[in-house]
């Protein structure tokens, strides 16, 4: 074992900040601001609208739920969305974090690898060509975008682990690309065939909705976020040393390939989820894992958690500008994460240069 | 013998636009406990491909590694992580990462699966950093660093491993004749202090020939010869890997082989 | 006149020969040319030709044309975003019907020398010009003012029945996703479905929204909270069940249109195209408005 002279250590070399903030501290402190900010952001939120409702009456239990507008409005209209926002945010931002990580580039989003055109080519298949594929309680939309979301995962990690059990990064970044390539294309084609109406529909899926409307399809993603996220917790620290390379991953007792496989399946999943339930929503799972890390630093072991509780209460945050700045029109969500997502990028851009 | 590589062969297969490379055929090694080796050869003879067998990152096609009489091949990754550190000819790293966030990293293997690093943690790092004098660097960004600073870094991260065996890949390569040396100087006091077992891939012959006591000579994935460096590193022994005509000799003032090419043959 | 000038003279009088040459046929129209060669890429215009007797000359429609049933045996070339420009020289038309918003395949068509009839979307009264417009096109000019005056005979004695009824207010729904309350499209206060709706004695409950179709989200359905909801649907599926959507749409029991089963699903294409049978559409919608003044 190699130990040191201990004589020549000092620690008062070391700045006290760093000697003193433990990780251990950083942790809690970071759950415990951005889960107050979830929480928060969720009390909040499915108290504004652009209907004006009385608490009192929405909590009345002498009126009966099929009379009362108010309490409609709170728990069929505007919950459902709040709780779904939550959902699908946090999801997309975990898993960002983790293609992130995974693809060793801070530009990577859930939607790099294909996954997300998967789920879009299933929703259109539907609207346009109409089907009666259902899985249970989903319905034929978010089924069909479910089983294209599988299905593209599946490809593009077969086309990455054609070389033995490590995947290749570069070989899963560039089978991702390609996908997606070839899934606009079919996407575009499709749109071709399909009539004005449909292509519509087709266009404003991919807007993004949170309206979900009632708790079904929010009770059927469940199971496939929380598997994602009790996956999710098996990754920090093997996601910092990913991160710094697969070599020194593997120096360092990683188990590369049980990593990376799980790094891909968890955030594979997670969107899935995420895009069957709302559609294709962008920016979030790139902004709020930037913004997270301006705030805590780069280890994955706070990013992680932070991105998911601060994913959500920027979607439901978003969802909240979507549906009430330009009252009675609503602005897709996508449209308004694209227009908060994209000057922040530049901004980004500017700083680092 | 402590570290051994017992007839290994492995073969790069073929990848995209990448014919298959036959890296290593039937080589056997034995590293001494305590001994500071070095790893010589011309490039693509097989240095870095044997270190990376040696640390169990690669798996030969056949033959064995084995350390202190256990296969590494028995042992998980982790295990083997506890014992053996690795430090690369280069890392990049995605993310920016403080310095001393890097060097944490090495504790890694000794951690349990949610277990986060304690004050013993941190202050192995801390000793690590300052053993490669970059203890005042500890919540720099490492990209901001310099190729020395940098190079020091990622030292003292493999240290924070505790391991019993340190392999180095081209350790000194990007460094000035200052941290050359300074380094050259810090891995003979490693070794010396506390019998550390080191193998160093290199390309510096004298770099070789002022800190290793025993030798590998390589070549086209094979070994040339082994041995104490004075036996070992001569200018025949040169010719052959090298093509390169070359004085051998101790030098005086420096106490230690030196190597002088001459100029290139053939 | 000296050899450079004279060859600037030439050159000059080239360009001018050969633009003249390339000009348009001349726009006048011809008022008695009767077509016999009809090619028509707007479905509604398809009914309306076939209403005023100028059936028999349509000789390819569009890929979405569905009636009368002789169409489905017409050649299609194609519709608003694909036509088929090479398929529609090779029917040899004298007439082709466009979208207005098919600029330049008008303009391609009239270089050729093809005459083309440019379809206008818009509410009733548009539709009725263009039915008289198209029969001053195909020389069926009677046929075409018989067709507008029954139209509004009908139109008119929708409005008698209903006149003094109440008006519900009346969300008008044409598309949904299948089996939930998601991405469901209503008429605005503008467009031919807002005015049929209108004349059969409805209120829209977006009245006050100025486009022809509105994406409302629940917490607007529920405050806007309409008397009847009226469910349009051209073809295709609807809900597993083939209802009403009864099932979705008690999720929002608390609007009286839910509360009070109001909820109608009319089913058939004649709902959704602005020709002629947008009367008997008119009908259809103020007899699930208004059913006893049907009885």
């Amino acid at each position: 074992m190699i130990t040191l002279d201990t004589t020549e250590t000092d620690e008062s070399h070391l700045p006290h900040r760093t000697v003193a903030m433990s990780i251990r501290g950083r942790l809690v402190s970071s759950l415990i601001g951005f889960g107050a900010i979830a929480v928060l952001t969720c009390l909040l939120a499915p108290l504004v609208g652009t209907t004006p409702i009385s608490l009192r009456r929405v909590f009345d239990p002498s009126i009966p739920f099929d009379q009362n507008v108010d309490a409609q409005i709170f728990f069929v209209a505007r919950l459902p969305r709040v709780l779904a926002g939550a959902l699908v945010g946090s999801a997309l931002a975990s898993a960002g974090v983790v293609f992130q990580a995974m693809l060793r580039n801070p530009l990577a989003t859930p939607f790099t690898l294909g996954v997300s055109a998967g789920a879009s080519l299933g929703a259109m298949l539907v609207i346009i060509f109409g089907g009666t594929l259902a899985l249970g309680p989903f319905s034929t939309v978010p089924a069909a975008s479910l089983a294209g979301a599988a299905a593209a995962a599946a490809v593009v990690y077969w086309l990455a682990t054609r070389q033995g059990r490590a995947i290749s990064t570069s070989v899963l970044l560039l089978a991702g690309v390609t996908l997606n390539s070839l899934l606009s294309a079919v996407i575009m084609f499709v749109q071709y065939l399909a009539d004005f109406a449909q292509v519509y529909r087709a266009a404003r899926w991919i807007m993004g909705d949170l309206d979900i409307g009632g708790y079904d399809t929010l009770i059927a993603s469940l199971p496939l976020v929380v598997a994602a996220f009790a996956l999710f917790a098996l990754l920090p620290s093997s996601l910092n040393l990913l991160s710094v390379g697969k070599d020194a991953a593997a120096s360092r007792g990683v188990d590369v390939p049980r990593a990376q496989r799980l790094a891909f399946f968890s955030a594979s999943l997670a969107t899935s989820a995420a895009v069957s339930l709302a559609g294709p929503i962008g920016f979030i799972g790139i902004v709020v894992p930037h913004l997270v890390r301006l705030l805590v630093g780069v280890d994955h072991r706070i990013v992680l958690p932070a991105s998911a509780l601060f994913g959500a209460a920027f979607l439901v945050a978003c969802d909240l500008l979507a549906r009430t700045a330009l009252s009675p029109v609503e602005i897709p969500v996508g449209i308004v994460t694209a227009m908060i997502g994209g000057p922040f990028f530049l901004w980004l851009l500017v700083r680092r240069s | 013998m402590f570290l051994t590589a017992d007839r290994v062969s492995y073969t790069y297969k073929r990848r995209a636009g990448v014919e298959s490379v036959k890296a290593l055929c039937d080589v056997s090694v034995s590293i001494p406990r305590g001994s500071l080796t070095g790893l010589i050869g011309p490039n693509g003879c097989g240095k870095t491909t044997l270190l990376k067998l040696l640390s169990g990152v690669l798996s030969p096609d056949s033959g064995s590694v084995t350390l202190d009489g256990r296969a590494l091949a028995t042992l998980s990754k982790r295990q083997v992580a506890r014992r053996i550190a690795v430090v690369p000819q280069e890392t990049h790293p995605a993310f920016e990462y403080t310095v001393l966030e890097m060097a944490l990293m090495g504790r890694h293997p000794h951690l349990g699966p949610f277990q986060l690093e304690g004050p013993a943690d941190l202050a192995i790092a801390v000793e690590s950093l300052s053993a490669t004098g970059t203890a005042q660097l500890a919540d720099r960004s490492y990209m901001s660093l310099s190729g020395g600073e940098k190079q020091r870094v990622i030292i003292a991260s493999a240290l924070t491993q505790s391991p019993e065996v340190l392999l180095l890949d081209e350790p000194t390569a990007s460094l000035d004749l200052g941290y050359q040396l300074e380094i050259g100087a810090l891995l003979r006091r490693l070794n010396k202090e506390r019998s550390a077992t080191m193998v160093m891939a290199t390309h510096d012959l004298n770099l070789a020939a002022s800190l290793c006591d025993t030798l590998v000579l390589m070549r086209q994935g094979r070994v040339l010869a082994d041995g104490r460096t004075p036996d070992v590193l001569t200018s025949a022994t040169v010719k052959q890997l090298y093509d390169v005509e070359a004085d051998v000799r101790v030098h005086e003032l420096a106490g230690h082989l030196t190597v002088v090419p001459l100029g290139r043959l053939g | 006149m000296a050899p450079g000038a004279q060859k600037l003279t030439v050159v000059v009088a080239l360009a001018l020969f050969t633009t003249w040459l390339g000009a348009p046929a001349s726009q006048t129209r011809n008022p008695e040319f009767v077509p016999h060669r009809i090619v028509s890429l707007v479905p509604a215009v398809t009914e309306m030709l076939f209403a005023i007797g100028a059936g028999s000359r349509v000789v390819a429609v569009s890929s979405y044309d569905e009636f009368p049933p002789e169409v489905r045996s017409l050649p299609k070339v194609g519709a608003l975003l694909d036509p088929d420009i090479e398929r529609i020289f090779e029917m040899r038309p004298d007439m082709v019907v466009v979208y207005g918003s098919q600029s330049h395949v008008q303009t391609q068509l009239e270089r050729a020398g093809l005459r083309t009839f440019s379809y206008r979307h818009g509410g009733v009264a548009t539709t009725l010009d263009t039915i008289r417009e198209l029969g001053d096109a195909s020389g069926r000019r009677q046929e075409a003012a018989a067709l507008v005056t029954s139209l509004q005979a009908r139109l008119d004695s929708i409005r008698e029945r209903v006149k003094g009824l109440p008006k519900p207010r009346t969300l008008l729904v044409f598309e949904r996703q299948p089996d939930t309350l998601r991405e469901i499209y209503a008429s605005g206060g503008v467009g031919f479905l807002h005015e049929m709706l209108t004349i059969a004695g409805g209120t829209n409950v977006f009245a006050d929204v100025s486009r022809e179709s509105v994406q409302p989200s629940l917490e607007t359905l529920l405050g806007r909270a309409p008397d009847v909801i009226l469910e349009v649907r051209a073809t295709g599926l609807l809900d597993r069940s083939g209802s009403a959507g009864a099932d979705a749409w008690s999720a929002i029991s608390s609007v009286p249109a839910v509360k009070n089963r109001r909820v109608h699903l009319l089913r058939g294409d004649y709902l959704v195209v602005p020709g002629p049978r947008l009367a008997m559409a008119t009908e259809a919608f103020a007899r699930a408005l208004h059913p006893s003044a049907f009885r």
